[in-house]
């Protein structure tokens, strides 16, 4: 059925990529797939270099450069908090207060549900007070945040560049808009491994406030085209934490591990007759499954956990799934070598009645954040933690009726212990809080990766996973680490 | 333009198979030169693993590495650096710098280590000499049919694929593995197959007697077997990434299992590959298409979508045409053209440009950026869609395996009826109670023919929180109708006397009346929600009982939907149709149960809120399953009326039927008569939506700059195939359409879409593709390990009209696919992955034959084909974080429970925990490849999963119903079931050492035996001995725990 007018000709179509490999626009020219090969094994190969089991102590390794921080705790305020009530203080856009937005500011600008509508200013809704010896400005929102004030360093020139929850997250994890690549947790573990053997390496928690509450799905957290063991554990709030981490009823402990004991030895007796690694990393991940149903139990009683402590957080139902109990939770598992820990809380998309409901959102995660790094400072591992606290964009300046629509261009998020510079404010936007400002200071999601990467001892262009016929990074072929906000 | 001339050297090259043999000896350091004439050289195979494994490290595409800014993979470069001169290589540097014994100028440097042997440099020599020609790639050649080449053991060829194979491991001088046993053979052949183990009697028989065409057989019997076209959709479904659920945002389901059905049954009836793909990417523009042509369309709709309030819809219009561009790129041409979308392959010649014209193929799919009418984004096709909406366009198509299941309950519903109503025939009150209520309801139609009463009603307007009653105007009109002529309220209470008896259904018409316009809706309105409630006051003054209801439906209304699904009925609330508002509509509400009026009762009924203008409520004695058919009286009249000896079976059944839906005389009867019909009304009729592509007129497509859908500029492109490939005829210059391109994708001179899908088809039976990255035949991909081999399957399976079971049988008949899986220790240096094939390669399954193959062990797999997804056991709470709406999960708790892996419910942002550990991928992108991963995950799913468990536990109620003599054969009998093999003596003996102290604790602990029963809906068996059973159970845990159980050896 050769019915096709073909234009074909190999050697034509050699000389063109050559010319084309002349010019200096493709980099490499048809022989390139053999060297590819012998530089960059197959994937088959290239993975097989990264055991399914056992200790895994990351492919950074030494580290690039000193270790400031050991693990990460992100608590991601999903749905995107207005940085105008919290950590980026506007007096100019109080004054424009009902007043239309000016057009310079907005033209030609992306917008979500703000489109094809008139545009008018909206002006914070609390007041806001310097805070510490650090004078840190926050808003009457977030009293406790206030108090550490000069534990925290405020970043308020973050910009984006997904402007709807799904795809800004995605971003955020991950540095890019397409799916199936690896999230930051993933990046970590496979990086730096994890100090535990008994717990996942890296582990997600979630809780939902009572408004602005927007899905989040598990792609936030899946390792993308990593191998599937530095996926994020997504712990439950009903049930066991874990999936499948419970006995079956009927079968105790002991019993379970008599069975566990029984498939060892049979799968060792299979293991004799055929060399299989597959066999002892199925033999391990028993064992280490059984460590899980030991360790997550232990690490969900909350039951030693004291009274003051319970208070400090505000945890008032330990194990409720509540942010608070979350809060406490990521300390306990960072205390067990977990690497990366993402808690998500679910109540920041403040499209309408942002008064009425961002003060309800806020004194949900203000205590219990606040006394999280107030908590690891106490018992000296604020110094390699870092906490990062921000959602996956901002909110306009500009009114949704009483609310505030998603936002881009500006947003703060502040850090805290790790190696970041504690009663610091980082970057600026423009008057009206609308546009960062291109100062040096601004940072974007790559720059946010390359810096927490930097403190945790990786150079960001070095951390890099071969597929799909090149090398992948976290940063894209972006990302700076900002030195400003390294103590 | 250019002119396409088949490469004439290919020609040669391909029938220069000895020499092609001679090169793979490279390793056997051959001295001397054979005589004779010598065959042309060709770059790929003869010049480039040579320049590649010594050269290009540091005189290749790696900038970063590169010495002396020369590089050899390019032939403008090496020129232009003086590299050699063509047919002189005694000019040439390159030949200069091999054969010099000056250490420092010789090549390669002696600290790479490398070292070229004297054939090599001949080579080099000889191919300079020859006019140094380059290749374009291998992939984009045309493939042509290579000879068979020779070999020396002509005994183990079955087929041309061994030819290939020995050829290759001959000229390595490592002899096959010998052929599996006939048990391993026969359980990887059956897993390969359908996904599904062998019976215990299929290995029995075929291990018998193997030999002669027995395996044949077999093979023959798996592929008619129902089930291949399941196995074969799992693949096939991952590249199109389908699922049962929208992706993006809320993640709302979509109606789509028809197109799985349809893939199923395209794999079951061997429907040529090209007209498989003709009709998904296009089957809606071929002349007169068939209903399975316009499902296959579905293909073009099963990208993720969005809902979410605030998306842009041009933004996700450019979202879903890139993912089409890269699915149809990876599942066709094995080329990944993803980056296209910003900029020019770095690799491959895939050019920006190639990617939009590629997805202007696709611009004239009716589809919509954000499925839902936002004030932001009007969308005025979606006016009043909400998130409970399906996703349009769709079809209604009839599913064989819903008319089978209506059937079934339809039956089930008859036997019920037969056995109930046999009391009713016997001398007994019953049937005493019977020809009573047969008396009462003649009296009843003599009175109300119509099998309705209309009582005069007594009108209260009232606000729903206090219950009191609240003004407002309405006129009761003789007939019973009530005119609602003021602004309504909250509830309009009705009460009225209904004739003494049975009271089985309540009727509501909404009727037009004048003082509406001759509308039935008071104010504009087009529709309404109208809810209805009532309790029966009795005459002695009691509180008043509320009645329920179980059943309602309308003559008319407009579809509600629950998350993509239409839903069923009124029960809860009618919303009116906004068709016919001059005319009636009228809803009947069935009762649950009848109940019994006695004189002076007073039935009360409440409308809730609405724009009803004139409402009519009439009450009926008698129920039906349909409630439109209540009343009956022009049925019933001529039935009561007869001897009921005179009676046809079809008059009986519809007596008895009525009977006991008005009287519910047999309440465990009538309580499972609901079940049942509730049950038959979910098939729907046997009818399901199922989303289609329709194409309207096509979008404006424009290269987007660095992929930047907000800008405007770019070069508007016309639909095109990549510019470096063959072309599309078009001598009219019509705009190409998804029908030319998919028959340009099935064309005999595409050179990608054969070879890609023999690859993917290879890495199915052999563990990985010919060319390892299945996804990836281009220049950065992996080079094929027999690059003829894959070149002749791929002109097979075209010659054979592209013959997918052809072509797998040719696999799996080969002794290169019967060779042992039995690692051999002296290939693990020389050929770690296997690329040579001197054994098989063992598989762990994929995550839906983990569980078919626990539940196929167990008996408790249900193997009915196709159908909606079903919903398996699920840990709670784990949808917790979905919304708009929120969503809830219910498991099956009927044989849709045991149902096959591949109809498991697709929750793309959520996927089903088990699946989701044995690496099933969550079908948000193009797949070819599933990871294999072996994760402590996996381990807890099979240890505590309560599918495994409840396998587990029915496993061993099954092998305790078996008579056995002894625990050793008992064993040995769960070793044939769920290994296929029996169970050796040093295995059996830590079984039985094992068996004994789990009968010791649960002797001891009899409750805990007695928990261990309840994991999982299947009952337990009657009489078990309770702590026997979850001592066995713990033994079936252990075992359908191996790593041999969820591995094909």
């Amino acid at each position: 059925m050769n019915d096709y007018k073909s234009c074909f000709d190999p050697e034509q179509f050699q000389t063109n990529v050559n010319r084309r490999t002349f010019l200096g626009r493709a980099a490499y020219g048809l022989g390139g797939l053999a060297l590819a090969w012998m530089l960059n094994p197959p994937k088959l190969l290239a993975n097989a270099t990264i055991p399914a089991s056992g200790p895994w102590r990351g492919v950074v390794n030494p580290t690039h450069f000193p270790v400031r921080a050991r693990r990460v705790i992100h608590l991601c305020m999903a749905g995107g908090p207005s940085h105008l009530e919290s950590f980026d203080h506007k007096p100019k856009l109080e004054a424009l207060n009902g007043k239309p937005f000016p057009d310079s500011f907005t033209k030609g600008q992306q917008l979500a549900q703000l489109q094809n509508t008139k545009l008018i200013a909206l002006g914070p809704f609390c007041q806001f007070r310097r805070w510490g010896k650090s004078g840190q400005e926050i808003s009457a929102l977030f009293p406790n945040i206030g108090g550490i004030a000069d534990d925290i360093c405020i970043v308020r020139s973050m910009h984006t560049e997904q402007i709807n929850h799904d795809p800004a997250h995605a971003f955020m994890n991950t540095g890019t808009r397409i799916k199936g690549r690896p999230s930051m947790g993933s990046w970590w573990l496979y990086g730096l491994g994890a100090d535990t053997q008994d717990l996942p390496g890296f582990v997600v928690l979630t809780s939902k406030g009572q408004s602005g509450v927007q899905p989040v799905s598990a792609r936030q957290w899946s390792s993308g085209f990593l191998p599937s063991r530095f996926d994020g554990i997504a712990f439950q709030s009903k049930g066991d934490a874990v999936h499948y981490v419970g006995n079956p009823a009927g079968v105790c402990q002991s019993t379970q591990r008599q069975v566990v004991e029984e498939i060892k030895r049979l799968n060792g007796m299979l293991a004799d007759e055929r060399i299989d690694p597959a066999i002892e990393t199925r033999i391990s991940q028993y064992e280490m499954a059984f460590r899980m149903q030991t360790s997550v139990p232990e690490l969900t009683d909350f039951a030693k956990e004291p009274q003051h402590i319970l208070d400090l957080y505000g945890v008032k139902h330990p194990g409720d799934g509540s942010f608070a109990s979350n809060c406490l939770m990521a300390r306990r598992l960072a205390e067990r070598g977990v690497r990366f820990i993402q808690l998500y809380h679910r109540a920041w998309d403040h499209h309408n009645d942002i008064d009425r409901d961002m003060p309800v959102a806020a004194k949900d995660v203000d205590q219990a954040s606040a006394a999280l790094i107030q908590d690891l400072k106490q018992r000296g591992m604020l110094d390699d933690t870092l906490v990062i606290w921000g959602g996956e964009f901002g909110r306009t300046p500009m009114g949704q009726g009483s609310g505030r629509d998603h936002h881009i261009l500006a947003f703060s998020v502040w850090m805290a212990g790790g190696g970041s510079k504690g009663g610091t404010t980082w970057g600026n936007t423009d008057e009206l809080g609308y546009h960062y400002l291109a100062d040096g200071q601004d940072m974007d999601v790559h720059d946010l990766h390359a810096t927490m990467l930097y403190l945790c001892g990786i150079d960001h262009t070095r951390l890099t996973f071969h597929t799909q016929g090149r090398d992948f990074r976290l940063t894209d072929v972006a990302g700076r680490v900002i030195h400003g906000i390294v103590a | 333009m250019l002119q396409f001339r088949p490469a004439p050297a290919l020609v040669g090259w391909l029938a220069d198979t000895g020499v092609f043999a001679l090169l793979l000896t490279t390793a056997l350091a051959v001295t001397e030169r054979p005589a004779g004439p010598q065959p042309r050289l060709r770059f790929n195979r003869d010049i480039r693993p040579i320049l590649s494994e010594n050269c290009f490290l540091c005189h290749g595409p790696d900038k970063n590495n590169r010495k002396a800014k020369l590089r050899l993979d390019v032939r403008e470069v090496a020129l232009e650096r003086k590299a050699f001169v063509p047919g002189h290589p005694e000019r040439s540097e390159l030949i200069r710098r091999i054969y010099t014994t000056n250490v420092d100028d010789v090549m390669p440097r002696p600290e790479s280590h490398r070292h070229l042997t004297a054939e090599q440099k001949q080579t080099l020599k000889d191919w300079i000499a020859a006019g140094a020609q380059y290749e374009p790639h291998w992939a984009y050649i045309q493939p042509t049919r290579p000879p068979i080449p020779p070999v020396k053991d002509r005994k183990w060829v079955r087929d041309p694929i061994d030819a290939f194979v020995l050829n290759r491991l001959e000229a390595r001088g490592i002899a096959p593995s010998p052929e599996a046993d006939p048990r391993t053979l026969l359980r990887r052949l059956s897993l390969d197959l359908t996904g599904l183990p062998p019976t215990v009697q299929e290995t029995e028989a075929f291990v018998r007697h193997p030999g002669g065409h027995a395996y044949e057989r077999e093979v023959d019997r798996l592929l008619r077997s129902p089930h291949f076209g399941e196995r074969m959709a799992v693949p096939w479904l991952d590249l199109v990434r389908f699922a049962d659920t929208v992706g993006y945002h809320g993640d709302q389901n979509i109606n789509v299992f028809p197109y799985r059905d349809y893939v199923i049954h395209a794999f079951n009836r061997n429907e040529p590959f090209s007209q498989f793909t003709v009709d998904q990417l296009a089957g809606d523009l071929l002349p007169h298409p068939t209903t399975e042509q316009v499902v296959a369309t579905g293909f073009n709709r099963l990208n993720m979508v969005t809902r979410e309030g605030g998306a842009q819809p041009k933004e996700y219009l450019a979202k879903y045409a890139a993912d089409r561009v890269r699915t149809v790129s990876t599942t066709w041409l094995g080329s990944t053209m993803a980056c296209c979308e910003c900029h020019d392959h770095k690799f491959d010649p895939f050019s920006t440009k190639d990617f939009y014209s590629l997805e202007a193929f696709f611009a004239d799919i009716k589809e919509w950026g954000v499925y839902q009418d936002y004030g932001y984004t009007p969308n005025p096709d979606l006016k009043g869609w909400s998130n409970d909406h399906p996703f349009p366009p769709e079809i209604v198509v009839d599913s064989p395996y819903l008319h089978h299941r209506r059937a079934r309950f339809q039956k089930q519903i008859d036997d019920l009826m037969l056995s109930a109503s046999a009391a009713l025939r016997g001398h007994g009150p019953q049937r005493d109670a019977f020809r009573s209520w047969s008396d009462s309801s003649a009296e009843f139609l003599r009175r109300w023919p119509s099998g309705w009463a209309t009582p005069a009603p007594i009108v209260t307007l009232q606000n729903k929180d206090t219950n009191k009653p609240v003004a407002g105007d309405f006129v009761v009109e003789a007939d019973g109708r009530v005119v609602l002529t003021g602004a309504g309220a909250d509830r309009t209470r009705l009460t009225l006397k209904p004739p003494t008896g049975w009271l089985a259904a309540i009727r509501l018409e909404l009727l037009p009346d004048a003082r509406h316009h001759n509308r039935i809706l008071r104010g504009k309105g087009q529709s309404t929600y109208v809810t209805l409630s009532a309790g029966l006051q009795p005459a002695d003054g009691a509180k008043e009982k509320p009645i329920g209801f179980y059943f309602a439906d309308a003559d008319q209304k407009d579809e509600r939907y629950s998350n993509g699904y239409a839903i069923l009925g009124v029960t809860d609330a009618w919303k009116t149709s906004r068709q016919n508002l001059d005319r009636p509509q009228t809803a009947v509400w069935l009762l649950d149960p009848p109940v019994r009026v006695k004189p002076g009762d007073v039935l009360a009924v409440a409308l809730g809120r609405s724009d009803a203008g004139c409402v009519r409520i009439s009450v009926s004695p008698f129920g039906a399953e349909h409630p439109l058919d209540c009343g009956g009286g022009k049925l019933l009249r001529p039935t009561l009326a007869k001897s009921p000896t005179l009676l046809s079976p079809g008059e009986r059944q519809r007596m008895d039927t009525t009977y006991l839906l008005s009287t519910a005389w047999n309440r465990d009867a009538f309580d499972r008569y609901k079940e049942l019909d509730a049950q038959e009304r979910e098939c729907r009729g046997g009818k399901s939506p199922t989303v289609v592509t329709v194409a309207w007129k096509p979008r404006v497509i424009r290269i987007l700059p660095r992929g930047n859908w907000q800008i405007n500029t770019g070069e508007i492109v016309p639909p095109a195939v990549p510019h470096f490939l063959p072309q599309i005829p078009d001598p009219d210059g019509h705009r190409l359409t998804r029908l030319d391109l998919a028959h340009w994708l099935v064309a005999r001179d595409n050179p990608l879409t054969a070879r890609t899908i023999m690859n993917r088809l290879w890495k199915e039976y052999f563990g990985a593709g010919i060319c390892a990255t299945v996804e990836d035949l281009g220049s950065q991909g992996d080079w094929p390990s027999h690059p003829e081999l894959l070149d002749w399957l791929a002109v097979e399976f075209m010659d054979s009209d592209w013959n997918i079971k052809h072509m797998v049988k040719l696999m799996v008949m080969s002794s290169t696919y019967r060779q042992s899986s039995n690692p051999r220790p002296e290939l693990r240096e020389i050929d770690p992955a296997n690329r040579l094939l001197a054994c098989q390669s063992p598989r762990r399954l994929e995550a839906e034959f983990v569980r078919d193959n626990a539940l196929f062990i167990a008996g408790l797999l249900n193997p009915a084909i196709g159908g909606p997804s079903v919903f398996p056991y699920q840990p709670a709470g784990y949808y917790a974080n979905l919304q708009f709406p929120d969503r809830d999960y219910s498991p099956d708790l009927d044989d849709q429970q045991y149902r096959r892996g591949v109809y498991i419910h697709w929750q793309r942002t959520f996927l089903q925990p088990m699946l989701a550990n044995f690496d099933a991928p969550s079908r948000e992108e193009c797949v070819a490849a599933r990871n294999v991963s072996n994760t402590p995950q996996q381990a807890l799913t099979l240890l505590n999963d309560p599918t495994f468990v409840e396998a587990s536990r029915v496993f061993a109620a099954r092998v305790l119903a078996a008579k056995c003599k002894s625990d050793a054969a008992r064993l040995n009998l769960v070793y044939e079931k769920a290994l296929d093999r029996p169970v050796q003596p040093k295995e059996r003996t830590s079984l039985e050492q094992f068996l004994t102290w789990q009968r010791e604790h649960y002797q001891a602990h009899p409750e805990e035996a007695k928990q261990l029963m309840h994991d999982g809906l299947a009952p337990e068996p009657k009489h078990a001995d309770e702590p026997e059973l979850a001592a066995w159970t713990q033994v079936c845990r252990v075992v359908l725990n191996l790593h041999e159980a969820i591995t094909r050896y």
